[in-house]
């Protein structure tokens, strides 16, 4: 599903190019549950913004599902992002001024998907995590493990292929947690692939695979 | 405390210099633009006139509702019955605007210049409350018929002919080639109606004098109201009707205060412009309250503090309105220096049309008008911010690392509420604007009846020069025509008593000859004019039908007329004009003339106005003391004037010429009322439009920061630079869409207020209001595109870790 060749992120300084991903080469098979660990600074977000198509300045090769997106344009790469991977941030990251329906509708919204069919998938979602009563609140009105739940139901309306999760309940607390992990191990279960950027070793356990970074490199 | 405020407010302004920048911009052409159209209102509507207790003084003319004229001269005889039977007036006065050479001094001859002159009753000058600034004014017994050679001078003709000379009172100067004593010299700027006055000489009304001629104007009694004078006026009028119907049935006196008058056209166009320039104010206010309110989210956090320390909202909310008030005062100061050169420019450019601007200043009353304006402003734009700071919700605002994000829903919609009201008020403005501009443009495109291209005017009078008697006259223009058409370059020569647009002159009652003769008072009024040479011809009036004067048209011919299209489609709808007979009934009821051609329609006074009847006779049969000629040339028409002057001092050295000028600039004053209205109102739209463009920009620059983490968040689900762009672009295309519908709602019904100021275009005008819409819709969306295509340029990366 996923192959990294030699993929390098670096920036330009007054000393010289300064490396954030050095030579990474890893590959990712559909159904998978991966966790990436490592210190702060190692490069897991970075490495993640890659896979999910939000970061473009990298060197090296990338394939997914069979596309070559270190060939493609931006364009394509963001038609790659709509059609196969969800997002879950650690800080939530709902839009404050719509309302939890509005927010699961977006990314719907973005796929062309017709109105009457975003109606039925947001409510079907609404059911799916239960959080019918909370449609029309605004995310200030919702506790944190609530607004990670919108969160990660915002990334599987669209039903991506791909989640991808930035230390998902780094601002929850444990029993939210391991309610949000509970949630991503079920998905995967349904087959959706899952990578995950974590510091914990409670929710790495959750995943089948590990990969460390640090300094940028796979270690 | 408050200066601390005060420190505070200067800091702020200096470190958010571009936002300050912006603010005082916008405050110092709003604030500037006040002044400038306040000084004109001030001069022309407000100050007092240089009359003592100007309030009682009114103009007083005859109307006569079934001809539906409202506003005509006043008949002598008329007017000795209201000085005698009024109780409700102190004292009333005649003034008949007229024209004078002068040809010598006290120290012997001069070169010879026609004056503009009023005669006037010697009463005028007390009426008024006004001393003369050397000698006296006129004694009541220099007031009669035969001994009124005596005259007073405006202070401008003193000063440019007569070096000011302080001893020129009792001296002798000679007008109409008569001595006139002067008596004395009148203040500075003097002027009843009639701007630029020269010389006053008494009225000497005759006992028998006749016509309608004389303008009126009366002081009420200490007391008495216009309501109660215009009853009085009324009972005496049918009084006077009852007596002598021939000269009265269906007149009546008409009184309008003296202010009303001298204001006359300007009233309106004037509000409307302080209207124009009070929704500009109200747009930059708006601005300036959205610059503040986006300034005030960033600081929050500071007010959070301050309230967290113990400050009190409203010791919160003092501080935010002295901040206000010391950006509002910079910008006032600014507005003031603006103000004042825009005071200045608008003086020496609009007194030419309107005579009262050349007094306009920046003086004490303006003064304290802009203050008032300022501090009306500062406080008007630096509440909302303060409104919106006292309601902070402490907690969070002071929560290191929350969940920050955008504005809260309540703080956005003020600003959108603010910048649908920017839109909207420009569109008022800017469809004013148009409405007048569309207006202008067909006034200078209507056809006035003439060619007014290539063609030299100028004034020739003949009352008190050697060639004033009749044969002489009719000798001397038979001469001049036929040499000024053989100077090389000449096309066509001739003259007439009145150029048209330049006023209704001279007007007979008329009837036709074998039709019964309506009643004294239903009789159609007709304009007269008498011409000489090729004046047709040198005007490119067309002839429709018949024939234009011959040379055998002269005093020993019968009397013959041409007519314009009007008058003879009012009495021979019919058939032809031409072969019917004409009784000039002002002129010699006895008389009738024949009707020998038919000529095109010409605009007598204004383009707006309807055409009136108007015939027109040889000069030869019917002479005037002074006839305009009109010189059509091959070029540029100035270019022959001194070859003409020279014709002229070659026929009579002593012969006055005035008024040398081309026709176009006759058209051109016709039409500078019209072009100075335009010309203020596109300045004001200019301003109104460029500072709510300025105001979308901001307000979308600043969303598009303030939503930097959305637009992060809305990437990494997927959306693409279009739909970021759609995103930023929609929102200003509905806030854009709500601001033209409400603008479009409040021109449709403040834009009747302009009817009377529009010549061809409804003040609905379609086109003026879609392609208004349109213009500022579309710029409005440019503002709005700019910043989006940087929220598009965003890294999402670096956007989601924005907060």
């Amino acid at each position: 599903m996923i192959t990294l060749r030699n993929v390098e992120k670096f920036y330009e300084g007054g000393y010289g190019r300064t490396y954030v991903l050095r030579r990474i080469s890893l590959e990712i098979k559909e159904g998978e549950f991966v966790t990436i660990m490592g210190p702060s600074g190692a490069g897991k977000s970075t490495l993640l913004s890659i896979l999910g198509m939000l970061d473009g300045a990298w060197t090296g090769e990338f394939e997914f599902y069979n596309n070559t997106v270190h060939r493609m344009k931006p364009k394509e790469r963001v038609e790659l992002n709509k059609k196969y991977i969800g997002f879950v941030f650690q800080s939530y990251h709902l839009i404050d001024n719509l309302t939890v329906y509005e927010n699961l509708d977006i990314p719907l919204s973005y796929r062309n998907v017709k109105s009457s069919e975003r109606a039925a998938m947001v409510c079907d979602t609404l059911d799916r995590f239960h959080i019918v009563g909370k449609r029309d609140l605004y995310p200030s009105q919702l506790s944190g493990g609530q607004q990670q739940l919108v969160a990660v139901a915002r990334a599987v309306i669209a039903n991506p292929k791909l989640i991808l999760a930035d230390e998902p309940t780094g601002n929850l607390h444990s029993s939210q947690g391991k309610e949000i992990m509970e949630l991503f191990k079920k998905l995967n279960d349904e087959g959706t692939t899952i990578v995950q950027v974590t510091h914990s070793e409670a929710n790495a356990a959750f995943g089948n695979r590990i990969v460390n970074l640090a300094d940028g490199w796979i270690v | 405390m408050v200066s601390q405020d005060l420190r505070n407010g200067v800091r702020l302004l200096w470190n958010a210099r571009s936002v300050s920048a912006v603010a005082l911009l916008a405050l110092a052409l709003g604030i500037g633009a006040a002044i400038a159209i306040f000084s004109v209102v001030d001069a022309v509507l407000l100050k007092p006139l240089p009359f003592r207790e100007p309030d009682r003084l009114v103009v007083i003319y005859e109307k006569n509702p079934a001809l539906k004229k409202y506003k005509l001269f006043v008949a002598p005889a008329n007017f000795r019955e209201w000085q005698r039977q009024s109780r409700t007036m102190e004292s009333i006065a005649g003034i008949v605007d007229t024209r004078m050479t002068i040809n010598a001094g006290p120290s012997g001859g001069m070169d010879a210049e026609e004056l503009s002159a009023e005669r006037v009753s010697a009463g005028l000058f007390p009426l008024l409350g006004v001393q003369p600034i050397v000698g006296r004014a006129f004694a009541s017994e220099e007031d009669l018929p035969g001994h009124a050679n005596f005259a007073m001078l405006s202070a401008a003709l003193w000063q440019r002919r007569f070096a000011s000379d302080r001893s020129i009172a009792g001296k002798t100067i000679r007008l109409r080639n008569q001595s006139y004593t002067v008596v004395g010299v009148l203040p500075q700027g003097f002027s009843v109606l009639a701007p630029d006055v020269d010389v006053f000489v008494p009225l000497g009304l005759a006992p028998d004098a006749g016509g309608r001629m004389l303008t009126a104007i009366g002081r009420l009694r200490a007391g008495a109201s216009i309501e109660q004078a215009r009853a009085e006026m009324e009972t005496i009028g049918a009084s006077l009707e009852s007596a002598d119907p021939a000269l009265d049935r269906g007149w009546r006196p008409s009184l309008f205060p003296l202010r009303d008058e001298i204001a006359g056209d300007l009233r309106r166009p004037l509000l409307v412009l302080l209207g124009a320039v009070a929704l500009l104010l109200a747009i930059a206010c708006a601005n300036v309250a959205n610059l503040l309110l986006a300034r005030g989210a960033g600081r929050r956090k500071e007010i959070a503090v301050r309230l967290a320390l113990g400050a009190t909202r409203a010791r919160v909310a003092r501080q935010l309105i002295v901040e206000s008030l010391v950006l509002a005062t910079t910008g006032g100061a600014l507005g003031l220096g603006l103000g004042r050169a825009a005071v200045a420019l608008v003086a020496r450019l609009g007194s030419t049309q309107i005579p009262q601007l050349a007094a306009a200043r920046v003086d004490l009353r303006l003064l304290l008008f802009s203050l008032t304006l300022t501090l009306a402003t500062g406080l008007v734009f630096g509440t909302a911010p303060a409104i919106q700071l006292s309601d902070l919700r402490l907690q969070e605002d002071l929560a290191e690392g929350g969940r920050g994000g955008t504005m809260g829903r309540a703080g956005r919609a003020l600003r959108n509420s603010l910048i649908v009201a920017e839109i909207g008020l420009a569109l008022v403005v800017l469809i004013g604007a148009g409405l007048l501009m569309r207006s202008f443009l067909r006034l200078r495109a209507a056809n006035a009846g003439f060619d007014p291209h290539n063609v030299l005017t100028f004034r020739l009078p003949l009352a008190g020069g050697r060639n004033y008697n009749r044969e002489r006259a009719v000798a001397f223009y038979d001469q001049l025509t036929n040499q000024i058409a053989a100077i090389p370059g000449v096309r066509a020569a001739g003259g007439v008593s009145a150029l048209p647009l330049t006023g209704l002159g001279v007007g007979s009652t008329l009837a036709i000859e074998g039709r019964p003769l309506p009643p004294p008072g239903e009789r159609p009024m007709g304009l007269a004019r008498y011409i000489l040479g090729d004046y047709f011809r040198a005007m490119r009036i067309p002839l429709v039908e018949g024939r234009f004067f011959r040379d055998t048209d002269d005093a020993r011919a019968p009397l013959a007329c041409i007519v314009n299209q009007t008058l003879g489609r009012r009495f021979w709808p019919e058939a032809s004009p031409v072969g019917g007979h004409l009784l000039l009934l002002g002129l010699d009821p006895q008389r009738s003339c024949e009707i020998v051609g038919v000529v095109g329609d010409v605009k007598a006074d204004r383009i707006q106005n309807a055409d009136w009847p108007t015939y027109y006779a040889p000069y030869r049969q019917i002479q005037t003391s002074a006839m305009v000629m009109a010189v059509r040339t091959g070029g540029p028409p100035l270019s022959l004037a001194a070859a003409i002057q020279h014709v002229i001092r070659q026929l009579d050295p002593d012969q006055a010429v005035g008024d040398l000028r081309i026709m176009d600039d006759v058209v051109d004053r016709a039409i500078a009322g019209s072009r100075l209205d335009t010309a203020l109102l596109a300045i004001l739209s200019a301003i109104a439009f460029a500072l709510s463009v300025v105001g979308v920009y901001g307000v979308v620059a600043y969303d598009v920061g303030q939503r930097t983490h959305e637009f992060g968040i809305r990437v990494a689900l997927g959306a693409g630079r279009s739909e970021i762009i759609a995103l930023v672009v929609g929102h200003v295309a509905r806030l854009a869409a709500l601001g033209i519908a409400l603008g479009l709602a409040a021109a449709f019904a403040l834009t009747q207020l302009m009817s009377s100021m529009l010549y061809e275009v409804r003040p609905r005008d379609f086109f003026t209001y879609a392609a208004i819409s349109l213009i500022l819709g579309a710029v409005a969306l440019a503002a709005g595109y700019l910043p989006s295509r940087r929220a598009v340029a965003l890294d999402p990366v670096t956007a989601l870790r924005h907060s």
